[in-house]
């Protein structure tokens, strides 16, 4: 028997021991003279993260972790509940600022205070994704994803078209190419692509929050009836490609193909997906970007935007400060936006800064690169402020939508206006969920 | 005296052997039960009062009926063609009694060392018409593009293939090996008897394994009913919202780690327990799979 209760004990101690180990491993927070922040960061800002952290090492203590954006609000909501671990500044997609700003969540401080006037006003319309329905700044927008007109210029001049400044104007080549240059494309539509590069332009009410409890969902406006209808026969007549512009089969059978007349698409397409020789590959000398076409009958040639991500300041922050130095850095930075070495040996930010002082200096590198036929530049600064305002950011997951419920619905028979009420009718559902009252008006 | 020495020996031995599995059921089975229970009524977006509303906002979850409706007719499929293709394979292995059975019981294990993500990239260059070895195939019958095949209405089949492929090839070892347990008395009796190869089978061997196929249902029910990596894999880094919450593990995953619900997750994950745990319960209770350690051909010969 006291042998039989010595090994009860034993494993009691052993259990033991494994759960006090268990605590034992977080570090015991000790209040240093210094400040200390924690970064959480992409992997295409973690070398700029990293470059950050080494300049401030005597003044800061900068610890860098990359992680995983998707899973940010259910560690947010650990967080919360044991009431530490929180990171002062984490690099996310747009659409975390609603997500974070909520009274449930409260991971996101308002900033205003944080930064003199002058540095807000030189964003200029770029940060304004960020103004809360309080007119308060949630965010620091990192960059733009403002899609710009891209374009062959070889193609183009073979073919004998002109830039189209005029949305009719491109159908009008699209209807061109259908006829006498089969085969040719005018781009994928699966996915946001859709979005960022037609809906969201046009105006088409799909992500509209008027507030904080209230969203105008309508894939019946006329803003969005246009689109449908005028790209309807285009795809149909295969101009416009309802796979993803990140397909395998696109790629192979367009994109590599040399068979892309021109796309509509963000800033970061030239260098993401036009050139990448696993992507499209595109020859040198032929591309280059125009301003957006204009909806007729519209005064503003908006665009949209595919992706931009933010940068978020916990309100559990000891160091807001050093937290908002960090963001201003990467936006502003010539040594984070020019200088800094990638993995893959290219040098600076990858993606258009939000930021106006920031955007002179990354501008200097655009233009000085050889491989577009001219710099794309002027026609993504032309669009850097025409970023339609009415989507906003929404506590709902908007770009999983798209490839959950638009791109199957355009895959199955091509019916563009079939796939966007069956998006619209997926984000209703998801937005009620979470106690948005939707609307068509 | 020393038969109670002997039998507490037994019991600390037997304490000793089972210490390992009881830390790791407690830790990992019971304790996040009793956790997912405790965390049910917690706050969230969906549910923002709080409480064991939690139930009934996942059964009215707009995803909830969708992922039922695939579930269901994957299930339909899979479970099934399983049972039917594993038994009447496990029965022909042991018919034949050449010298290539070995080289046979390999050639069942080799698929099944493709699972999960390695399976999902596998399919999917198989199924993609650009990429396919067997391109010429899929054109006979009219395919040259992706969307033609991969498609949200067609993953019940695709799912179904990829699971069956995956885990026929154990499960008809294993069923062997339950064929093997069978006396070769009864056999070489029922041989005297007269008793024709497909008799034999079906007559026989079937009702004397008929509880490992009862058990293999339950464990292939029970892992249908909770099928998560190839959708997600599918969703997440092939076509991109394929399978969105295509399932009920997807659906829970979906509401703990994008819309932070963890009360919801917690009350899928409790009602995807009870299924399984029938099962289970019918296969430990109705079945005398966990009787003491008797073969099915001592048994009968006991009672013959």
């Amino acid at each position: 028997m006291r042998q039989h209760l010595k090994r009860k004990y034993s494993l009691i101690a052993a259990a033991a021991a494994l759960v006090i180990g268990g605590t034992m491993v977080s570090p015991i927070a000790a209040q240093a003279a210094k400040p200390s922040i924690l970064i959480w960061v992409d992997a295409p800002r973690l070398p700029g993260a990293q470059l950050y952290a080494k300049i401030m090492a005597p003044t800061v203590n900068v610890k860098v972790e990359l992680h995983a954006q998707g899973d940010l609000l259910a560690k947010v909501q650990l967080f919360n509940r044991i009431k530490k671990g929180w990171p002062d500044v984490v690099f996310g997609p747009p659409n975390d600022v609603a997500v974070l700003n909520n009274p449930l969540i409260n991971d996101a401080m308002a900033l205003d205070s944080l930064l003199p006037a002058s540095t807000w006003k030189a964003f200029g319309n770029g940060n304004n994704w960020c103004k809360g329905a309080d007119g308060k700044t949630y965010c620091i927008k990192n960059d733009l994803a403002q899609t710009v007109l891209w374009y062959n210029t070889a193609l183009f001049k073979q073919f004998g078209y002109t830039v189209p400044t005029k949305m009719s104007e491109l159908f009008a080549i699209g209807a061109d190419l259908a006829k006498n240059h089969p085969g040719y494309s005018l781009g994928a539509l699966g996915d946001q692509a859709a979005n960022s590069s037609y809906f969201w332009p046009s105006q088409c009410p799909l992500n509209a929050a008027k507030s904080s409890t209230r969203v105008v969902i309508n894939s019946h406006d006329p803003h969005c009836t246009r689109v449908t209808k005028a790209l309807q026969p285009l795809i149909d007549a295969k101009v416009y490609d309802p796979r993803s512009p990140f397909d395998a089969g696109f790629i192979k059978d367009v994109g590599q193909a040399g068979k892309l007349v021109a796309n509509i698409g963000p800033s970061w397409y030239g260098d993401f997906v036009l050139r990448p020789a696993s992507s499209y590959a595109v020859k040198a000398g032929e591309w280059t970007a125009a301003p957006m076409p204009i909806w007729d009958g519209e005064k503003v040639n908006y665009s949209g935007e595919y992706g931009g991500g933010i940068y978020t300041v916990s309100p559990h922050s000891k160091f807001p400060k050093e937290a908002v130095a960090f963001a201003m850095f990467m936006v502003g930075d010539k040594r984070n936006l020019v200088t800094v070495t990638n993995p893959d040996g290219s040098h600076g930010a990858p993606t258009f800064p939000a930021y106006g002082p920031g955007n002179k200096l990354w501008a200097a590198k655009v233009n000085a690169d050889t491989f577009w036929a001219s710099s794309p530049y002027p026609a993504m600064a032309a669009q850097a402020n025409k970023v339609f305002p009415g989507e906003k950011p929404v506590r709902y997951d908007t770009n999983g939508a798209w490839g959950a419920a638009f791109s199957p619905a355009l895959a199955k028979d091509g019916n563009l206006q079939g796939a966007l009420d069956a998006y619209a009718t997926y984000i209703s559902n998801l937005a009620q969920q979470l106690g948005y009252e939707v609307s068509k008006s | 005296m020393a038969r109670v020495k002997k039998y507490k020996q037994r019991k600390t031995l037997m304490i000793v052997m089972l210490a390992p599995y009881l830390l790791l059921l407690l830790f990992l089975g019971v304790v996040p039960l009793i956790m997912a229970f405790f965390e049910i009524p917690a706050k969230s977006l969906t549910n923002p009062n709080g409480g064991f509303d939690a139930f009934w906002i996942v059964l009215h979850d707009f995803r909830f009926a969708t992922a039922a409706k695939h579930v269901g007719g994957f299930m339909l499929i899979f479970v099934p063609l399983m049972i039917v293709f594993v038994i009447g394979m496990a029965l022909m292995l042991d018919v034949n009694n050449s010298k290539w059975k070995k080289y046979l019981r390999l050639a069942y294990i080799i698929p099944a060392s493709v699972s999960g993500a390695v399976a999902v990239l596998m399919w999917y260059v198989i199924l993609e018409p650009t990429l396919s070895p067997f391109k010429m195939v899929l054109r006979f019958f009219g395919i040259k593009e992706a969307t033609q095949i991969w498609q949200t209405q067609n993953l019940v089949y695709i799912l179904a293939i990829m699971a069956f492929f995956a885990m026929a090839g154990n499960w008809i070892l294993i069923q062997y090996g339950s064929l093997q347990s069978i006396s070769t008395e009864i056999v070489e009796a029922a041989r005297v008897d007269g008793c024709t190869g497909l008799q034999l089978a079906l007559r026989i061997k079937l009702p004397l394994i008929k509880k490992y196929v009862i058990y293999m249902g339950v464990l292939v029910f029970a892992g249908g009913l909770q099928i998560f990596v190839e959708p997600q894999l599918l969703t997440t880094s092939v076509y991109n919202g394929i399978a969105n919450a295509w399932s009920f593990d997807q659906l829970s995953y979906s509401l703990a780690f994008t819309t932070g619900d963890f009360g919801g997750a917690s009350a899928l994950s409790i009602m995807l327990l009870v299924p399984s745990l029938i099962g289970a319960l019918l296969v430990i209770f109705k079945t005398d799979m966990f009787d003491e350690a008797k073969t099915p051909g001592k048994k009968l010969q006991g009672e013959g």
